[in-house]
This record gives C-alpha cells, sequence and structure tokens, in this order.
C-alpha cells in the first residue's frame, strides 16, 4: 500500500505538467463569472415571464387578472402558445374546470408555472398559491446553472483529463514499465482515479460555495459532495477504460463524442424542457443528474437501490479498468 | 535460474507465436535469446517477466513455477530493460530513477546519481527533463533503472540500440561487471556482436522455435569448414591460398617467401543463423 504515494505523486506532477489544475481553475473562474454577471443578469431580463392564455367558452371566469390573454377558440389558444417562445401557459375552460397547458399534446406542465397561471385566474377569490420549496427566483436559477454546468465539467472535461494524463503514459511507454514494478497493480488504477475523484470534490465543493453562497452551501454540499463522487468515479473509471482499450486519440475522440453528447444531451433535455423521453428512466446518467440536482435542492436521494446501484457500477468499472490495464501491458510492440 | 519446458504462447487463435520452446538458463550465466523482428523473442521475454500470462508449458525462475512465483517478492528480484527507453518525458533522470526505485525496500536500492555516473551520463542533464535527452542519453537512464534495485535476474531487450560503438561497450563492460557480481541475464538481441562478445550461450529462435542452442564457440566449430586463408609473397608478387586447419599441423606445403597473414576462416553467428534459419538476422 505504501507504492501508492509515489504513484500519486507522479500522477499529480503529470496533471501539474499538463496544466490541468490550471484548466480546472479556469473553468471555475469561467463558470462563476458566467453565472454572476451573464447568467443571472440574463433570467432577470426575462423575469416577467409566462403569458397566460385563457380560452373559456362558457364564461365561468368572468373576473380574471388583466395579466391574462383571451382566446376566442382552442385553435387560437393552441396557436398563441406555439408562437410564444418564453414558456406561455395556457387555460382551457372545459365542463367549468380548468385544465393547465403549455402547448398543444403536453401531458404534463411545470408545477411553477401551473400554478402561476391559476392564481392569476383565480385573482380576487382567496386562491393561495402553493408554496413550492424556500428558493427566491434567483436561488432557485443558482442552483440550477451552478448543477449543470458542474454535470457538464465531470462528464465532459473530467473525462478528457484522465484521458489526457493516460494516452501521455501509453505514448511514452511507461505503463509497460508498471508491469515489471513490485507493486499491486490495481494501486495504479486506483491513484489516478482517487486523485481525479478529489480534483472534482474539490471543484464542486468551491462551485457551490461560489455559486450557491456560502449559507446554502453548508447546508447542500454533503448532499453534492456524495452525488459528485459518483459521478466523478463513473466517469473517471469510464475514461481509464476507453484510454487503455482504444488505440489512440482519435479513436477516444470519437467516444468522447459518443458519451458527452449522446449520452449528456438526452439527459439535459429531458430533465430541464418538457421535452418527453419515456426511455430516458433507463438511462444511467439521468438517475446521477438527478440525484445531484435534488441534492443541489436539499433533497438528497435517499433510496438505497440508487447507491447500490453506483456501487456496482463502481465495482464493475474498477475491475474493467484493472483488466484493460494489464492487457494494455501485455499489447505486442 | 530459468527453466522452460515445451512453451507455446498465442496472441489469437490463428496467430501462434511460440511452439513448445526448450531452454534452461544458470545462475550467473548470460544467455543471449537470437532472432530477427517477429521471431518471438519479445514474447518469451514478456512471459518470463510475469508480463504475459496465458502461456502453456512449464516457466520456472528462482526454482518456482512462474504461476506461482509471480508475486512482489518475483518482481523486487528482476530488472528489466525494453526495447525502447521508456520514461516520463517530463521528469528529470534523477526524478525518474527516484520514482521507479520508490516501489522497491531501500535496503536493495543502488545510489542513482552514482550509477548514473558509471553509464558515463552527462551530469548536467541530471535534472533536465528526459524530453530534452538524445536517445543514447536515454538509454542509459533506463539501463540504469534497471539496474538500480541490484537484481538477481536481468532482462536485456537490445541493450545496444541506439548507442554509438564507445556507448555499446561501455553497455558490454557493465552487462560484465553484472555477471561477476553472480546476476543472471538474459539479453534478447538481434545484434550478433553483442552476442557474440557477451553470451556464455546463446539460442537462436526463428518463427517460435529455437532453431540451435550452444556456446557461440561451440556453434561457430560445428559449423567451420575449418579451411585457413594464407596471404604471402612469392617472387615478388602477392598470392593467397586456402587450406585446411589440419595441414598446418605439419607446415605450410607450398613456397612462398614472406607471410604477411593467416585468416581463420570461421562462420559469424549470423552466418549460422541463416543456416539454421534461411534468413537474416535484422
Amino acid at each position: 500500500m505504501k507504492s501508492i504515494y509515489p504513484l500519486f505523486k507522479k500522477d499529480c506532477r503529470i496533471m501539474v505538467s499538463g496544466k490541468f489544475f490550471l484548466a480546472a481553475f479556469a473553468s471555475l473562474l469561467l463558470y462563476t463569472l458566467f453565472i454572476n454577471f451573464s447568467y443571472l443578469n440574463f433570467m432577470d431580463a426575462n423575469a416577467n415571464i409566462y403569458n397566460v392564455y385563457l380560452y373559456d367558452p362558457e364564461g365561468t371566469y368572468p373576473r380574471v387578472s388583466p395579466l391574462i390573454h383571451s382566446a376566442d377558440s382552442a385553435e387560437e389558444l393552441n396557436e398563441a402558445l406555439v408562437r410564444d417562445t418564453s414558456g406561455g401557459v395556457g387555460i382551457y375552460i372545459k365542463d367549468g374546470k380548468p385544465s393547465v397547458v403549455l402547448y398543444a399534446g403536453t401531458e404534463k406542465v411545470d408545477r411553477h408555472r401551473a400554478d402561476y397561471a391559476l392564481s392569476l385566474l383565480y385573482s380576487g377569490n382567496g386562491y393561495t398559491p402553493e408554496t413550492v420549496g424556500d428558493n427566491t427566483p434567483e436561488m432557485k436559477q443558482r442552483r440550477e446553472i451552478t448543477c449543470e454546468l458542474l454535470f457538464i465539467e465531470i462528464v465532459a472535461v473530467g473525462f478528457l483529463g484522465i484521458a489526457s494524463v493516460l494516452f501521455k503514459e501509453k505514448q511514452m511507454g511507461v505503463i509497460r514499465v508498471h508491469a515489471v514494478m513490485p507493486f499491486s497493480k490495481s494501486l495504479f488504477v486506483f491513484s489516478k482515479v482517487f486523485l481525479f475523484l478529489l480534483t472534482d470534490l474539490v471543484f464542486a465543493a468551491f462551485m457551490t460555495l461560489l455559486n450557491v453562497g456560502p449559507a446554502e452551501a453548508g447546508r447542500i454540499l454533503p448532499a453534492v459532495l456524495i452525488q459528485t463522487g459518483v459521478l466523478s468515479l463513473i466517469m473517471a473509471l469510464t475514461g481509464f477504460c476507453c484510454t487503455m482499450l482504444l488505440k489512440d486519440f482519435r479513436q477516444f475522440s470519437l467516444a468522447y463524442l459518443v458519451i458527452a453528447l449522446f449520452t449528456a444531451t438526452p439527459v439535459f433535455l429531458s430533465a430541464n424542457t418538457a421535452i418527453k423521453m419515456d426511455w430516458i428512466l433507463y438511462h444511467p446518467f439521468y438517475h446521477v443528474y438527478m440525484g445531484l440536482k435534488n441534492a443541489f435542492f436539499g433533497m438528497p436521494v435517499t433510496t438505497p437501490a440508487y447507491y447500490i446501484c453506483a456501487a456496482c457500477v463502481i465495482i464493475l468499472l474498477f475491475g474493467t479498468a484493472i483488466m484493460a490495464f494489464r492487457k494494455e501491458m501485455g499489447r505486442e510492440g | 535460474m530459468i527453466e522452460v519446458k515445451n512453451l507455446t504462447f498465442s496472441y489469437r487463435k490463428d496467430k501462434q507465436a511460440l511452439h513448445g520452446l526448450n531452454f534452461t538458463v544458470e545462475d550467473g550465466e548470460i544467455f543471449g535469446f537470437l532472432g530477427p523482428n517477429g521471431s518471438g523473442k519479445s514474447t518469451t521475454q514478456k512471459i518470463l517477466t510475469g508480463i504475459l500470462k496465458e502461456y502453456d508449458g512449464i516457466v520456472s525462475l528462482f526454482g518456482k513455477d512462474l504461476r506461482r512465483a509471480h508475486t512482489q517478492d518475483f518482481f523486487q528480484k528482476i530488472g528489466v530493460l525494453f526495447e525502447f527507453p521508456y520514461l516520463y518525458a517530463n521528469l528529470s533522470a534523477l526524478d525518474n530513477l527516484h520514482y521507479f526505485s520508490s516501489f522497491y525496500p531501500k535496503e536493495r536500492l543502488r545510489d542513482a546519481e552514482e550509477l548514473l555516473d558509471e553509464l558515463e551520463f552527462k551530469r548536467d542533464f541530471l535534472r533536465k527533463p528526459v524530453s530534452s535527452y538524445s536517445k543514447g542519453m536515454r538509454q542509459r537512464v533506463s539501463m540504469a533503472r534497471a539496474l538500480i534495485s541490484n537484481p538477481k535476474l536481468l532482462f536485456l531487450d537490445e541493450p545496444t540500440s541506439g548507442l554509438d560503438p564507445t556507448g555499446a561497450v561501455l553497455f558490454r563492460r557493465i552487462i560484465e561487471n553484472e555477471r561477476r557480481k553472480g546476476t543472471t541475464v538474459f539479453v534478447t538481441t538481434h545484434n550478433m556482436l553483442d552476442a557474440d562478445l557477451l553470451c556464455d550461450r546463446v539460442a537462436f529462435i526463428s518463427n517460435g522455435n529455437i532453431v540451435a542452442l550452444d556456446t557461440p564457440k561451440n556453434l561457430k566449430e560445428q559449423n567451420s569448414n575449418r579451411s585457413i586463408v594464407v596471404d604471402y609473397l612469392y617472387q615478388g608478387r602477392r598470392k593467397e591460398q586456402t587450406i585446411q586447419a589440419p595441414e598446418l599441423k605439419s607446415g605450410i606445403h607450398f613456397p612462398y617467401d614472406e607471410l604477411i597473414s593467416i585468416h581463420s576462416q570461421e562462420p559469424t553467428l549470423e552466418d549460422i543463423f541463416i543456416q539454421y534459419a534461411g534468413r537474416r538476422l535484422s
């Protein structure tokens, strides 16, 4: 086990010489500046959102808020929703009962928007909107965007980071030298993954502190770090396996595209937009992303099945990484 | 020290690299494994160093079956020089040596700077990154890495590759010194000069088979036509005549005024290899 220290020290030196820590610091700075000086201002400028359109053919609700736009037919309501690009909400009164739609064909609506639309409908009739959490709109946006950027950083950048370090070692041929060194070969994998885990945890802690604020960060940080740890371990081990199994960086770039685009994109679309994908529940990254998002909103995942599955995946990937490492050591040439 | 019986190995089902090798290497011997590229030398070395495991046959090192001897203790007793100088290019020679030596028990280790001095490594470069070194300098650092743990069994793959003639002489001297200390040396090469000058015994490997195994001297003797070429002057003219070695017993029978030179027509190891394998070493 004492071999872990020189391995870890050497990995740190490679990462320092490859300016990895500098790149991570630059990302942290860039994300923080973006969130605080660009994203929040943009969202604030668009704060008067949610046009509400009403189609009430029987005139059941004669005294509604003046903020509501009336539609004369169901078609007009649908057209207004389609035209509205700022997240308009429609209310269709049928048999005296309001039904909320985002746009034609949507079965479920955002609770926040639905509640807002109904509060305008029942304006002056003692309707109390439901309180969903205790976040201000700004805090909600901070949590959301910090979670998304952290997810991107770990999935895409962290994955590339471990590959860049390992491809360097592959090119230098030193992986073969480790084959004849007197230490357990699993330590080679462990050292790298541990270093990337540590880096991601520090990154996540700073991202949370700087963008969610110290007071809230103190409350959510343990859960955020646990979810970051799960995601970081999965990505680092996947990156390790890909680097060992794939011949060169060109092949790796393709794998990177598949993982970064085709894996992360549906998760983002499904979790942040109204796009409906039933199969997303079978997408492992969706659960990890939602775990991270829930952690940011102070509702950590408590389902044991989630942690058991995550642990199994990590163990499986670790075993695959060791096998791939051994294969690389014995490769011809 | 090394005992190999019926060793076979395949990278794929249709690609058998070794076809039942048999050989032994004695303690303190310098054993040469000669063959052209792709003949199976490096594969054999990878098996002996525990890198490749899915082989058939029996391989014993230090008196133990390699499958059971494959422990940290085994790796502490061997030193390996690879065909190419695999080093961390961003680290200096000293940092590389300190890093790789950190996996061995301290009591086994040699002083890195002393070792590099012995290998005539330029001191100015000790703390400069390996990326700035010539191939010869990298080879010196790699050799130092292989020797730093005082191994009992040394595997050398093309040890003089990338070295100038002076460097090659130095490396041969260092390998000799190691043997004098009792180290067993397994040299894999297609350099017949190295094999001839260094090895107590050599094995010729061709297409995964050992086609000959003996001392370089015996191999040459067995494959020599025992002829001798005599250069001489007779009546003011330079002449050359080939005679058989036994004829020399009773003196030179042809008339001559002055002998210029007598050359034994001993074949080189390369000639013998071609004779056995039907192809050149390089």
